[in-house]
């Protein structure tokens, strides 16, 4: 499994949870009028990734807008 | 504790005092030692120290030697570490330690009990000094354990002393350290009364619960923590569940579903809670097997008195601690916080946890209790811990760890806790769920503290 594809497993995985749709693409927004998270839900999406895969965007002081974003930082 | 073992053994010397694995000991046996010990000090001209031991067999002479001369003591936790033990004695200014263990003998001066009871003695006084201080140990679960500064004179006035009914036949398991407040009510309480302590190798519910076993333990008193271990030990290892005559909880808040769960494993057993701590010197007893206590309980006009102030307990306390190590002493008629946080609900006043271990997630407090209690009815939740976990979105948000009960997926447990959760406050629900092997606990306590997640513990 790529890394491209553990991201977005544990993506799906926690929009799963939340019963939102997990048909997403790099170019899904995560706010607003994309998947719609609100801060406790980022929060959440923040521990998922840092349990996942070590660490996370949000942690280390980023803000990523988008799941392409996401998968930017963990190529970085 | 000089007085009350004199007077016990005084009544029956034979009466056994202490089962620890084959070995017994008797109230007579107990007394000269501690006679012996009292001579020894004395000769050496010991002023203080601290104790390194396991065995009750030790301890509770030392106890009673320190407590006749006025010597001041204080008891570590028997498994502490080296470094932790370094870290006591630095932080207490402790120069001796009795204990047979034989690798903290670099930190400082060491001596073992039974080389302080070699020599006989003389005579002895019996008359008892006006300062007889001890040192009782927090548990630690806030931060770094605290000496809470007692007087054997008051601690021993908080038992039941005037009443001086027979414990003959009673047998008693030791599951608190004995440098733990509520290991110390054990002791005094079982020499009180001439019961019997029954002590194990290991302060831990697995022993506990074979030792309830083997040695017909009719009365017990522990954490809801460790209470919750010994019904898992029992559903895991199928037997019949020991004939207890008596279940104590304290330490900690318990629940609904624990006490109704002791209720059906112990059919035969009065179940009573205590509210205690150490830095107040007396337990509370409540019996009526629902959780919190009685409202009642803050219009009673007696050596301690309650009151609930801006959500937390307040008390006041004849037999309080007189401070901590190191710190100003405390005025001894001045109201003082628990730290304990409730809430008023009809005639009840229910725990919501401690202070210390309210999550602050975005700026909305939540108390990790009530998330707790909704988790823990789950179906295949073993048992669980909230606790804040920091995030640097929120500053911290609800984590749970959770113990699945053998044959449930983990998977399932997980969707089930958030749908049981569904319809708290956003900030309260959960966000991390996590499934571990056990619960990290202190001195059986669950630890909760902001940040206590098992990272941290693990490093």
């Amino acid at each position: 499994m790529s890394e491209n594809d553990l991201i977005t497993d544990a993506i799906r995985g926690f929009l799963r949870r939340h019963h939102k749709s997990e048909d997403i693409d790099l170019d899904t927004q995560l706010f607003a009028e994309g998947i719609g998270l609100d801060s406790l839900q980022t929060a959440e999406l923040s521990v998922t990734l840092e349990d996942e895969l070590g660490r996370d965007p949000f942690s280390e002081g980023l803000l990523p807008q988008s799941v392409g974003e996401i998968v930017d930082f963990y190529r970085k | 504790m000089y007085e009350l073992l004199r007077r016990t053994a005084d009544r029956d010397a034979s009466a056994t005092a202490v089962l620890r694995g084959s070995s017994r000991a008797t109230f007579g046996t107990l007394l000269e030692s501690s006679r012996r010990i009292a001579a020894e000090l004395t000769r050496r001209d010991i002023r203080r120290f601290c104790i390194v031991e396991p065995d009750p067999v030790a301890v509770i002479p030392l106890l009673a030697a320190a407590s006749l001369t006025g010597i001041e003591t204080c008891v570590y936790p028997p498994t502490a570490t080296p470094d932790a033990v370094r870290d006591m004695l630095d932080r207490f200014d402790h120069s001796l330690i009795v204990t047979s263990r034989d690798d903290l003998s670099h930190l400082c001066d060491t001596v073992t009990a039974a080389e302080l009871q070699e020599k006989p003695y003389e005579s002895i006084d019996d008359s008892l000094p006006a300062a007889r201080p001890h040192l009782v140990l927090t548990t630690g679960t806030t931060g770094a354990p605290r000496a809470a500064r007692h007087d054997w004179w008051s601690l021993v006035r908080a038992i039941d002393l005037p009443t001086m009914r027979s414990g003959a036949g009673q047998r008693w398991l030791l599951a608190y350290g004995m440098n733990q407040f509520g290991g110390l009510q054990i002791l005094l309480h079982v020499v009180n009364v001439a019961a019997t302590l029954v002590a194990t190798e290991e302060f831990t519910p697995k022993s506990g619960l074979a030792a309830m076993r083997d040695h017909g333990v009719t009365h017990a008193s522990a954490t809801p923590t460790y209470w919750r271990f010994v019904l898992a030990e029992l559903a895991a290892d199928g037997r019949n569940a020991p004939d207890l005559r008596q279940i104590t909880l304290g330490g900690e808040a318990t629940s609904e579903q624990l006490l109704a769960a002791l209720e059906r494993a112990f059919a035969g057993a009065r179940i009573t809670q205590i509210y205690g701590a150490n830095e107040f010197g007396k337990n509370r007893s409540v019996r009526d097997t629902s959780t919190g206590l009685p409202l009642t309980t803050l219009t009673e006009d007696d050596d301690i008195q309650l009151k609930v102030e801006d959500g937390e307990l307040w008390v006041k306390s004849a037999y309080a601690m007189r401070g901590y190590y190191g710190e100003e002493p405390l005025d001894p008629d001045e109201w003082r916080r628990t730290g304990d946080l409730v809430e008023v609900v009809g005639d009840r006043v229910f725990f919501r946890g401690r202070t210390s271990d309210v999550i602050n997630v975005g700026g909305v407090k939540v108390h990790p209790l009530p998330v707790e209690d909704r988790i823990t009815v789950v179906p295949g939740v073993q048992m669980a811990r909230v606790y804040g976990r920091p995030n640097a979105l929120t500053g911290a948000i609800v984590a749970v760890e959770v113990v699945a009960e053998p044959g449930h997926d983990a998977e399932t447990i997980d969707a089930a806790i958030r749908a049981a959760c569904a319809d708290l406050p956003p900030a309260s629900r959960p966000r991390s769920i996590r499934f571990v092997d056990q619960i990290v606990t202190t001195d059986n306590k669950i630890t909760r503290r902001a940040g206590s997640d098992r990272s941290e513990e693990d490093s």
